[in-house]
């Protein structure tokens, strides 16, 4: 099998990567064992919240000099102000070309809403959810929050007092009718992506748009949470046509019905650009020559070698398996490449679980073009993106989602040019 | 902070909420004494809750203790017949390898069945047959009738036993003072965490069943006891390893017993002594964990291939001899210490030593002597009256439930026994809902929990309903039952996400000792779902 760029990893980083490289011209396949860290996501990409010194990111563009001296090591110190700037700018359109529509902008952090109902600064929010610009105040004086009934995973209380926090008055109802009570017959089922198959069928929509419009009262907008448009996207746009009033979707605990979308929206997006996507196999060695890697052998394909001109690691972090941790070492499974960790695990971790955990900057180790390397030398076709890389705190600073976005988007401009 | 003085008038005030002090609440209770417990945290908080869940036959102390043994022995058969639904009847086996001493065996042998405890050689082929999990290597085996116990089922269904007899239990206050008269003690101040009140109530007799606190407790009273806070370490097991209980058949060491329990096993436990100021914040180390690991794989080498969910420790009170005060001679026995006859202050008991084995031996000692105390002739009858749970058996429970769906049912009857009964009554479809998926526990189970099991928190229900015990180790149960609370007006939503962060902070305690491989996969997604998709943060604590 024969392909211009293999991209390990189907996630966020290298989907970005996989598209970038289609629409350019080439073909590329991307190896995915299935999840990705955009299942469990908040419908909202964070670039970056927070420095390493604790200090609140308002402006990411402006805050990205000061990594310089907190954190060498950050993804984003290696793109430089400049590219990062050129690359974060880019994305919305990148986005909506793909077909995913988000709102937000690399120069001034904006505020979503959080599953607590607390709000939170994020760079770019999926356009069907909430997008606040403040950070303390919500763009509604009264909301009629729904839930279904029964659904575990969203907490309309919470969200209520937090509202009244915010100054916005609340009124909570429940949704319920047979449809949805079939689904209770199974302890399991009370679950997002369960609810949202229902809300795939057109009668189902309509029956939730009449609960809806039943209980909103004299609310200016409603709320409730990401539990419909799984398969069809059009679901909003139906709701707000029939009930007449706003309707925000808020994310619920995982698994996350918008970010599933928008995962299947990159791939759909990948394919009708030509690329192909292998979904269920992982990629388990490699041939080496020299300073290259010629090809690549995956579980489902056996001796049938994968070969490119380029590989991309875009294997995710420690929960994706793109790093695996032993009692005393930390490697990358795949390739093998370099990794940065300590080896005394006391220093992994911080005792508090809601401080910094040392072990969350672990990462493999790259050169400033992002070429992988192995055993301290670079790998000149092999190219490393997103979760996986060293340097960064996705958690603490914020920067996950853009960490993968723009590291996958540099990787496929070096890889095109040469 | 208002002073109340409660005029409700006890004739026993029973200070610590673990094994001992339940049980002997229950004892106290059943004949006919005006019963109070006070316990700073929850039930099952110290000791009690940090063992190896170990229904010890007895075996693994008939070298070295017979008098031990003995009593481990008597009381394994009673609490298989009163609280059968704590106990799983799973046998031990007490293995030989390579490394060890083979004439151990026989000694070992005719010691068990010196101190009455049935004890079988058997072909180590066979018992490779019967346990597969264990070490191949194996050169002999003794089977024993070791089994599993529930310690936090166990002292919970004590506690329900005490109240049915009118037994009055406060959790969450912690006696601050021992009220006293001349040279007796009539009474206990406490402080209700909860509410920040002191209060003050009066008594006949104060037991303090403190464990490793007692220290503590008796100081309050101006009397020393000698006591050495023990450190044991253990580490549990995502899996159920093993059916039968594991031991080495050699003198009692570190790491030699692997105990099956509910969807889990455990290996333990290491042994070391700490300083007092430590007792209140028991961290495992790394090098405990190795150690345990080491040796634990040579009981059953799967260990090796095993996800472990966490890493925790226990404290065991160990009593020097009164004549002794270097510490050396230290018994594992029960001490039972009448304070009167000891130093001459009235009114006042301390029990402690002993074992979660003897738990109601224990509690049966001191109910005598607090009887003797009052003029009460009343007889024990715990030996031989079932505790709540225990009362049928869990086919019957089974049919009178039919309606619950299977699983959940089999998981719910595990935990509840024929209290299960009482927790399907008056639920509805919406009470099916599954809170907690690793373990099979319903909106129902949790509703139950709240409304008759004196639960505060989430870690409270843990103990309870195993809610975030599983592999996850609550990663989305947590969230939902701290909203289920909330929803019940258990406490406000600020209170539920304060609880939601310290239960999460709790889980990482034992996570972190042993966060790699799988276990830090899941801790990097718990971060990851709760701090950045939720946003809960440590501040969340302070607001």
């Amino acid at each position: 099998m024969k392909f211009d760029t293999i991209i390990i990893g189907g996630g966020l980083a290298g989907l970005t990567c996989g598209i970038s490289l289609q629409r350019h011209g080439q073909r590329c396949c991307i190896v995915s064992s299935g999840q990705s860290a955009l299942h469990f996501s908040s419908g909202s990409f964070d670039l970056l919240n927070c420095l390493p010194d604790g200090k609140e990111v308002e402006n990411p563009v402006e805050a990205v000099e000061r990594l310089k001296l907190q954190a060498p090591e950050h993804p984003y110190v290696k793109l430089g102000k400049e590219k990062f700037e050129e690359l974060a700018g880019s994305v919305v359109e990148f986005f909506s070309q793909a077909g995913v529509s988000v709102t937000g902008s690399a120069c001034k952090n904006h505020f979503r809403i959080t599953p607590m109902g607390t709000l939170k600064p994020t760079w770019l929010t999926l356009s069907e959810q909430v997008a606040c610009e403040h950070g303390d105040r919500l763009p509604w004086k009264k909301v009629a929050i729904f839930n279904v009934t029964g659904f575990l995973d969203f907490y309309t209380q919470f969200i209520a007092d937090e509202f009244h926090k915010l100054g916005t008055e609340c009124v909570l109802r429940e949704i319920s009718f047979p449809a949805l009570e079939r689904l209770r017959k199974n302890p399991t089922e009370m679950r997002s992506v369960n609810i949202a198959r229902v809300f795939d069928k057109r009668e189902n929509v309509d029956e939730l748009a009449r609960v809806l419009k039943d209980g909103r009262g004299n609310c200016e907008a409603i709320a409730m949470p990401a539990i419909a448009g799984l398969a069809r996207t059009d679901v909003l746009e139906c709701l707000e046509r029939e009930v007449g009033t706003r309707i925000a979707l808020l994310p619920t605990l995982p698994p996350s019905v918008p970010g599933i979308r928008a995962q299947q929206q990159l791939r759909r997006a990948f394919e009708q650009a030509g690329g192909v996507y292998m979904l269920g196999d992982s990629v388990l060695r490699a041939d080496m020559e020299g300073d290259r890697i010629t090809k690549v052998y995956s579980y489902n394909h056996g001796n049938i070698p994968f070969v490119a001109r380029d590989v991309v690691l875009a294997t995710g972090s420690f929960f994706s398996q793109g790093l695996v941790a032993l009692p005393g070492k930390v490697y990358e499974p795949v390739l093998g490449l370099d990794v940065e960790f300590v080896e005394n695990r006391k220093e992994w971790y911080d005792m508090n679980v809601f401080a910094a955990q040392r072990y969350e900057t672990f990462g493999v180790k790259t050169d400033n073009e992002f070429h992988g390397l192995l055993n301290g030398a670079a790998l000149s076709n092999v190219y490393v993106a997103g979760a996986v890389l060293e340097g960064f705190d996705a958690i603490k600073q914020g920067c996950g989602a853009g960490v993968s976005i723009l590291s996958a988007l540099f990787v496929a401009e070096q890889i095109l040019r040469k | 902070m208002m002073k109340q003085d409660t005029a409700k008038p006890f004739d026993v005030i029973i200070i610590g909420g673990g094994a001992t002090g339940a049980g002997t609440a229950r004892d106290c209770s059943r004949r006919g004494l005006r019963v109070l417990l006070v316990e700073r945290f929850d039930i099952s908080t110290g000791a009690t809750g940090r063992n190896h869940g170990l229904l010890h036959s007895g075996a693994r102390y008939a070298v070295t203790d017979q008098e031990s043994a003995k009593e481990c022995i008597k009381e394994n058969m009673i609490l298989r017949r009163i609280a059968s639904h704590c106990v799983e009847e799973t046998d031990g086996l007490f293995l030989t390898l390579p490394e060890d001493d083979i004439a151990y065996q026989a000694k070992f042998v005719e010691a068990c069945s010196q101190a009455g405890i049935r004890a079988e050689i058997i072909d180590p082929k066979e018992a490779l047959r019967l346990e597969p999990s264990a070490n191949p290597s194996l050169v002999g085996a003794v089977r024993v009738p070791d089994g599993a116990v529930d310690p936090f089922r166990l002292t919970a269904s004590n506690i329900m036993d005490a109240k049915e007899h009118g037994a009055t239990i406060l959790t969450y206050h912690e006696v601050t003072e021992l009220l006293r008269e001349q040279n007796r003690i009539v009474g206990v101040k406490v402080l209700d965490h909860r509410t920040k009140e002191v209060k003050s109530y009066y008594a006949s007799v104060v037991v303090n069943a403190g464990g490793i606190w007692g220290h503590n407790i008796a100081k309050l009273a101006g009397i020393t006891i000698n006591m050495l806070p023990a450190k044991g370490a253990l580490l549990i097991f995502g899996h159920r390893v093993n059916n039968i209980v594991l031991n080495r058949c050699r003198k009692p060491a570190d790491a030699d017993i692997l105990v099956p329990g509910d969807t889990i096993c455990l290996i333990g436990t290491t042994s070391s002594r700490v300083p007092f100021e430590e007792v209140d914040d028991m961290r495992v180390t790394p090098e405990e964990v190795d150690l345990l690991l080491r040796e634990g794989e040579k009981l059953s080498p799967l260990l090796a291939r095993t996800r472990i969910l966490r890493a925790y420790a226990g404290v065991r009170p160990l009593v020097a001899s009164d004549d002794d005060p270097s510490g050396r001679n230290v018994s594992r026995g029960i001490v039972l210490l009448d304070h009167a006859v000891r130093d001459g202050m009235e009114g006042f008991v301390t029990i402690t030593g002993g074992k979660l084995m003897t738990y109601r031996l224990m509690a049966e000692w001191t109910t005598d002597l607090v009887c003797k105390k009052l003029n009460v002739s009343a007889k024990c009858d715990t030996a031989e009256e079932k505790l709540p749970g225990s009362r049928e058996s869990g086919e019957e429970v089974g049919k009178k439930i039919i309606s619950m769906p299977k699983t959940q049912r089999n998981a719910t009857i595990s935990r509840h026994g024929d209290l299960a009964e009482k927790l399907a009554r008056n639920t509805t479809t919406l009470d099916n809902s599954l809170v907690c998926e690793c373990e099979e526990v319903s909106v129902g189970e949790v509703k139950y929990a709240l409304n008759e099991l004196d639960v505060h928190n989430l870690v409270d229900l843990r103990r309870r309903t195993r809610v975030g015990m599983g592999t996850c180790q609550g990663e989305l149960c947590a969230c939902r039952a701290a909203g289920l609370m909330s929803s019940l007006h258990k406490y406000c939503t600020r209170r539920a996400k304060e609880d939601l962060a310290s239960f999460l902070n709790e889980r990482w305690k034992g996570m972190a000792p042993i966060a790699w491989g799988d276990t830090l996969r899941e801790s990097e997604y718990m971060a990851w779902v709760y701090e950045s998709v939720c946003g809960l943060t440590l501040s969340q604590k302070q607001e």
